[in-house]
């Protein structure tokens, strides 16, 4: 399959125009792992929380509920009711839709239909609520405008496509 | 805002699991869901440590700087007020970085490009618009390459990780040209409505 190819063409590309270059990339690819662990152990006590609270919804049966009151509305839309949690929590929290994205995959499978959804779900939309209020917060102000609901509108737009094309 | 969520999240629960006779559950839940997080940490290290060392590569061969090039344009499309060359360098830095997936990077930049702009706006207010422009772009997700899922799926013992790989793209393309779209909208709207 040709879209196979894309990363390690990707790659390929990548480290010929570094040895182009002359670029020390070994050196340099080292000093990026390093920042990218730093990431991983950064967001682990985020991950711990959401995981804490993720876990309780589904031991309690919440989850299930919340997944049955959503379903009628999702069904409009072509998306199945499995991916409910994770399109109410991807516009508010990073970590939370991570938890819970790995959540859907052990239990159903990344090559399910809900497990394809959610992964272009999570990889095509971003946190819009956290990513506005740190934009907005840098500048001191409050009042957002459009750009929240714009933001909305797109993101809707993709979960749509993303249901359309599985 | 997380704090609500969070709260939300762990009250309801415990509500819903005690009335419905699953309370003797919920430690061994939240201890269960906690742990969790080191081996979800353990899975995203390969994807992490891997792109970031790759993207560290890409930016020291200036694809960064390239992609910068490439979005100028674009950008004085859809930002036309922002003057300032600090101002416009930050935000074409802050696109680019966003495009490469390199997130955590590319938001003090995005920061440095909203005080720069907010610094123009008080001399000339339609600045206002390419702010939310910026916020718009920021918002609906640039990143190409999905590759914090594309770990997940690895390490969750997908027969094809790459199959989500295209209908992402197609899916990040729609809604941020929908965003924008909508932003543009907005901004002639205001812009008439401020002129008549």
């Amino acid at each position: 399959m040709p879209v196979d190819l894309l990363i390690p063409i990707l790659m390929l590309l990548v480290l010929c125009a570094a040895a182009w270059k002359r670029l020390p990339m070994y050196d340099l690819f080292v000093e990026g792992a390093k920042s990218g662990l730093r990431t991983a152990v950064q967001i682990l006590p985020n991950l711990a929380a959401m995981l804490c609270a993720i876990q309780l919804m589904q031991s309690s049966g919440l989850m299930d509920a919340l997944c049955g009151l959503c379903a009628p509305l999702l069904q409009k839309t072509g998306l199945p009711a499995q991916t409910a949690p994770l399109v109410l929590i991807r516009p508010l929290s990073g970590s939370g839709a991570l938890a819970m994205l790995k959540d859907l995959l052990d239990r159903y499978g990344a090559d399910s239909r809900a497990g394809l959804i959610a992964c272009t779900l999570m990889g095509s939309n971003e946190t819009i609520f956290y990513t506005v209020c740190v934009y907005m917060s840098a500048v001191g102000q409050k009042n957002t405008g459009y750009a929240i609901p714009c933001s909305l509108l797109g993101a809707l737009a993709g979960v749509w496509l993303a249901g359309m094309l599985f | 805002m997380i704090h609500h969520i969070w709260f939300i999240m762990i009250a309801s629960s415990v509500v819903y699991g005690c009335v419905h006779g699953a309370g003797g559950q919920l430690l061994e839940a939240a201890l269960l869901g906690s742990g969790k997080a080191l081996s979800l940490t353990v899975e995203l290290c390969g994807g992490y440590l891997f792109f970031c060392g790759l993207m560290e590569i890409a930016k020291a061969s200036g694809a960064q700087r390239g992609l910068q090039r490439l979005l100028s344009p674009l950008l004085q499309k859809l930002m036309p007020h922002v003057q300032t060359p600090e101002a416009r360098g930050a935000i074409a830095l802050n696109l680019a970085m966003n495009v490469l997936g390199m997130g955590n990077a590319a938001t003090p930049m995005g920061l440095e490009a909203m005080r720069r702009m907010d610094t123009e706006r008080a001399l000339h207010p339609p600045v206002k618009h390419d702010m939310e422009m910026l916020l718009i772009l920021n918002a609906t997700s640039l990143q190409l390459l999905p590759t914090t899922v594309l770990t997940l799926r690895a390490a969750a013992g997908s027969a094809n990780v790459n199959a989500i790989l295209l209908p992402t793209i197609a899916c990040t393309a729609l809604s941020t040209l929908t965003g924008v779209a909508a932003g543009l909208v907005c901004r002639r709207w205001e812009e008439r409505k401020h002129a008549g």
